[in-house]
C-alpha cells in the first residue's frame, strides 16, 4: 500500500489472537480468533469489516483499542505502538479512541444511571464542570433520539435499540477521534437507524472523526463506508472500496455472502444458494485456503496452499488462488426488485407534503 | 458446496387467513400495558389485538421502544409485575387463557409449547454453567428422556443452528463465544423441545447473512414439518419480506398497520409505514443521505391526546391532535389507523 504515514490513523501488524482454554475434557485446545491481520484506516474514512458470526471481528476490535493483549503482532495510533504506552499514557489515549460495544445491556453498568454512564468519559478525564456535564449529557441524549430526562432513569428500564443508542451516546462524549463501533446500528429500526447513520456523517465532516464499523447489515455498509474488509475465520480474504466490492467482489466468500443479502420485497422471494459444507472450527482451521471446506470453486491446491493476499488493482486486495478466474461469479444478485407503483406514488405524497409543512412552519417562525 | 434447492422459499400467503384470527392457535385481544410511574392515561402498550395461525409467521415490526418486547414478554409471562401491569384485554393460546394460568402452568408450558428467543442473549444465559448444560437442562425439565438422550438432542441442535465443533462448543462458557453465536445457543434452546409458538425477538441482529439464511431456512422447514407458529420481531425489513405471511406496525405501543406481507411493502397505507419504508437504505449505489422521519417519539407525558404520530406526521391536521384514530379496515385484512387512509383519496390533492 501506498498511503503517507499522516494519512494512517491506525496500523495493525500482523495481529494475532490467540485463545486456550484449559482442556478438562482432553487436551487443551486454541482457538485462532484473529490470525495475521494487518491493514491500515486512513484519517477520516469510514472502514467496515464484514464477514461470518464467529470470524473474529469483535476480537480484532478490541485488540485494535488495545482492549485485550495480542498475542502477537503491533497496532500503531498515530504511527506509534500502543503496546508499549504505561498506563497513565494507555488513558489519555483511550480518550481519543473509544469503543460502541456489540451487546449494549452487558457493556451498560446496571448500577450506574443513564446519566453518569453518557458522562462517565467526561469525568474520567477531567472535562468541564459538573453543570457543564449535566448539560452535554442532555445534549447528548437528544441527540441520539432520546430525552433528557431519560438521564435520571437505568439501563434496564429501556428497550434493546434505547440501550444501543445510550452506548452511542457514551462513546460520543469526549469527542474521540476514532470510534470503533460492533454492530453499532444493529438494534434500532430502520428509521432510527438512518439518523443514527446521518449524525456519524454529521461528525466526521465536522469533526474529521474516523470510524472502524463492524456490522451485519450490507445495505448499511454499503450506504455508510469507504472501505470494507471481508474476514473469514481470523484472517481478511478481501480488502476493497465499497463500491467494487459490491460490484464486483472477488472473493468466493464476499460471493456467497452477497447473494445472502435479504431484499426488502416479498415478490422478491425465491430459492437462495445456502453455503453448505461443515463450518469449520477455529480451533483448527483448515489447511491452505481456510474457505476451501465450502468453496465452490475450490481445487486440489487450495487445500495444500495457503493463498496469499494479492494485489488486485485499484487498492484492492484479495486472497484466493483462483480469483482472476472466477470474477462475476457472484454479482448480478444485488439487482433489487423494483418498488412497487403505488409505494412510488405515497411516497412522493408524503414528500410533498413534508415540503410542504416545512414552508409553513419557516413562514409561521 | 452450493445447494440451491435448500432453501425452498414459500410465496407470500395473500389470503389474509390469519389476520381474521378465527383458526388462531394464539390470538390478543385489546391488550394495554402500563408501567408504574408513567402518567395515568398513557400506556406502552395501548389497544393492541393480533393473531396468528399454526404454520404462520407474523412479523411485528415498529420503532424502536415501541413495545414491541414488553408485547411479546408478557404472552411469555415474564413480564416483571410490578413495575408493568397489564391493565386490559386478553390472550388466548390454544384455548388456555394465558393471563389466568398459574405460575406452575406458565413455567410447564414455557421452553415445551411456547419458546422465546430473547433479544439479548447475554441476559438469559446463565454465565457460570456450559451452554451444553444449559441445553440439555431444557430438554430435561420438559422431556422424559435419559442424560444422554438429551445430551444428543442438544447437540443436533448446535449442529441445525451451525455451530462449528459443537463437541467441544457444548463444554463452552458463554463469555467464550462471540455475540452471533450465543444468538445461536438462544435459539437452539428455544427450538430443542419443538415448541408450537416461537416468539423470536430480533433473533438474527447479531448474524452474518449467510447464517441468517441458514436460521431461516431452518425455522421454515420446522414449520413445515410441525406447523410451529411464529410471531417474530424485527427491524431488517428484508428478512420481513422474505418470511412474513402477515405483519404489524407498531409506533408508540399502538399498532398503526396490520395486513398480509404484501399489503405493507407494496401498498402501506400508514404514513408511518411509509416513512419506514423511505428510511431503508438500498444496497445499490449510494443515493445521497438517507431519508428519516423527522423528529423523535414524544414522552409519555406529551404523548398526544389524538394521534400519537401526530406531532412528525407530515399529513397531521386539527383533527390528528384531539381525536385518536381508530384502526380501520381498508381492503379486507388490511387496516390503518390513520384518519386520512386511503392518502390518495383525502390528501391526493395538493391544496
Ligand atoms: N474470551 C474468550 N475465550 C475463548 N474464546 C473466545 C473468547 N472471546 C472470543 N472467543 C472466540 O474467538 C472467536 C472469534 O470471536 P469474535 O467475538 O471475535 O467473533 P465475531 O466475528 O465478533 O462474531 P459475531 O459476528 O458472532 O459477533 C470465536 O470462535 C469465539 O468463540
Ligand atoms: N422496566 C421498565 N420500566 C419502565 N419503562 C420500561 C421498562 N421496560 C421497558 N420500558 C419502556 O417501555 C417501552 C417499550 O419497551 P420495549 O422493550 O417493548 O420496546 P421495543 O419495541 O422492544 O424496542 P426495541 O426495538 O428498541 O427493542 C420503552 O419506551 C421502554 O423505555
Ligand atoms: S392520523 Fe393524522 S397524524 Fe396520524 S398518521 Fe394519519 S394523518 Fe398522520
Ligand atoms: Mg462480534
Ligand atoms: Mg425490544
Amino acid at each position: 500500500m501506498s498511503e503517507t504515514t499522516s494519512d494512517v490513523i491506525l496500523e495493525s501488524i500482523d495481529l494475532v489472537k490467540h485463545f486456550g482454554s484449559s482442556g478438562f475434557f482432553g487436551p487443551p485446545t486454541v482457538v485462532h480468533a484473529v490470525d495475521g491481520v494487518s491493514l491500515t484506516i486512513r484519517r477520516g474514512e469510514t472502514f467496515a469489516i464484514v464477514g461470518e458470526s464467529g470470524c473474529g471481528k469483535s476480537t480484532l476490535g478490541r485488540l485494535l483499542l488495545r482492549l485485550i493483549e495480542p498475542t502477537q503482532g503491533d497496532v500503531l495510533y498515530e504511527g506509534r505502538s500502543i503496546l508499549s504506552l504505561d498506563a497513565a499514557e494507555m488513558r489519555r489515549l483511550r480518550r481519543d479512541l473509544q469503543i460502541i460495544f456489540q451487546d449494549p445491556f452487558a457493556s451498560l453498568n446496571p448500577r450506574m444511571n443513564v446519566g453518569d454512564i453518557i458522562s462517565e468519559p467526561l469525568w474520567l478525564h477531567g472535562l468541564g464542570s459538573k453543570s457543564d456535564r449535566r448539560e452535554q449529557t442532555a445534549e447528548l441524549l437528544r441527540t441520539v433520539g432520546l430525552l433528557p430526562a431519560h438521564a435520571d432513569r437505568y439501563p434496564h428500564e429501556f428497550s434493546g435499540g434505547q440501550r444501543q443508542r445510550i452506548g452511542i451516546a457514551r462513546a460520543l462524549a469526549g469527542n474521540p477521534k476514532l470510534i470503533i463501533g460492533d454492530e453499532p446500528v444493529s438494534a434500532l429500526d430502520v428509521s432510527i437507524q438512518a439518523q443514527i447513520v446521518n449524525l456519524l456523517e454529521d461528525l466526521k465532516e465536522r469533526y474529521g472523526l474516523t470510524l472502524v464499523v463492524v456490522a451485519h447489515d450490507l445495505a448499511v455498509i454499503r450506504h455508510m463506508s469507504d472501505r470494507v474488509a471481508v474476514m473469514y475465520l481470523g484472517e481478511i480474504v478481501e480488502l476493497s472500496s465499497t463500491d467494487d466490492l459490491f460490484e464486483n467482489p472477488l472473493h468466493p466468500y464476499t460471493q456467497a455472502l452477497l447473494t445472502a443479502i435479504p431484499i426488502p420485497n416479498p415478490q422478491g422471494r425465491r430459492p437462495k444458494p445456502l453455503l453448505q459444507g461443515d463450518v469449520p472450527s477455529p480451533t483448527a482451521p483448515p489447511s491452505g485456503c481456510r474457505f476451501h471446506t465450502r468453496c465452490p470453486h475450490a481445487r486440489s491446491i487450495c487445500k495444500e496452499n495457503h493463498p496469499v493476499a494479492e494485489n488486485a488493482g485499484g487498492g484492492r486486495m484479495v486472497a484466493c488462488h483462483f480469483w482472476r478466474e472466477i470474477q462475476n461469479a457472484g454479482s448480478g444478485a444485488l439487482s433489487a426488485p423494483a418498488q412497487s407503483p403505488a409505494l412510488t406514488k405515497r411516497m412522493e405524497l408524503y414528500m410533498t407534503w413534508r415540503e410542504r409543512q416545512e414552508q409553513t412552519k419557516n413562514s409561521n417562525g | 458446496m452450493i445447494d440451491n434447492v435448500a432453501l425452498h422459499a414459500r410465496s407470500a400467503d395473500t389470503t389474509g387467513a390469519t389476520h381474521s384470527g378465527r383458526d388462531a392457535l394464539l390470538r390478543v385481544e385489546n391488550l394495554s400495558i402500563r408501567f408504574d410511574g408513567a402518567p395515568p392515561d398513557v400506556n406502552v402498550v395501548d389497544d393492541v389485538t393480533l393473531s396468528v395461525a399454526k404454520g404462520k409467521t407474523l412479523c411485528l415490526v415498529g420503532e424502536s421502544g415501541c413495545g414491541k418486547s414488553v408485547t411479546a414478554l408478557s404472552l411469555m409471562g415474564l413480564l416483571p409485575t410490578p413495575p408493568a401491569r397489564i391493565v386490559g384485554g386478553s390472550a388466548y393460546f390454544g384455548g388456555k387463557d394465558l393471563f389466568r394460568m398459574s405460575e406452575r402452568e406458565k413455567a410447564d408450558m414455557r421452553g415445551n409449547q411456547t419458546a422465546m428467543i430473547f433479544q439479548e442473549p447475554m441476559t438469559s444465559l446463565n454465565p457460570v454453567f456450559t451452554v451444553g448444560d444449559q441445553i440439555v437442562e431444557g430438554i430435561l425439565r420438559h422431556r422424559k428422556v435419559s442424560k444422554s438422550e438429551a445430551r444428543e438432542r442438544a447437540l443436533e441442535m448446535l449442529r441445525r443452528v451451525r455451530i462449528p465443533a459443537p463437541e467441544k462448543r457444548m463444554q463452552a462458557y458463554p463469555h467464550e463465544m462471540s455475540g452471533g453465536m450465543r444468538q445461536r445457543i438462544m435459539i437452539a434452546m428455544a427450538l430443542a423441545n419443538g415448541p408450537e409458538l416461537l416468539i423470536a425477538d430480533e433473533p438474527t441482529t447479531a448474524l452474518d447473512v449467510t447464517i441468517q439464511a441458514q436460521i431461516i431456512s431452518l425455522i421454515r422447514q420446522l414449520q413445515d414439518e410441525s406447523g410451529m407458529a411464529m410471531i417474530l420481531i424485527t427491524h431488517d425489513l428484508g428478512v420481513v419480506a422474505e418470511i412474513a405471511d402477515e405483519v404489524a406496525v407498531m409506533y408508540a405501543g399502538k399498532i398503526v398497520e396490520a395486513g398480509s406481507v404484501d399489503k405493507i411493502f407494496m401498498d402501506p397505507q400508514h404514513p408511518y409505514t411509509i416513512g419506514l419504508m423511505g428510511s431503508v437504505p438500498s444496497i445499490g449505489r449510494r443515493q445521497g443521505k438517507l431519508a428519516t422521519i423527522r423528529g423523535t417519539v414524544p414522552p409519555a407525558e406529551l404523548m398526544p391526546k389524538g394521534c400519537r404520530f401526530m406531532p412528525r406526521c407530515p399529513f397531521a391536521d386539527v383533527r390528528c391532535v384531539t381525536d385518536p384514530p381508530p384502526l380501520a379496515e381498508i381492503t379486507p385484512g388490511h387496516s390503518a389507523r390513520c384518519w386520512y387512509a386511503p392518502l390518495e383519496i383525502h390528501r391526493g390533492g395538493v391544496a
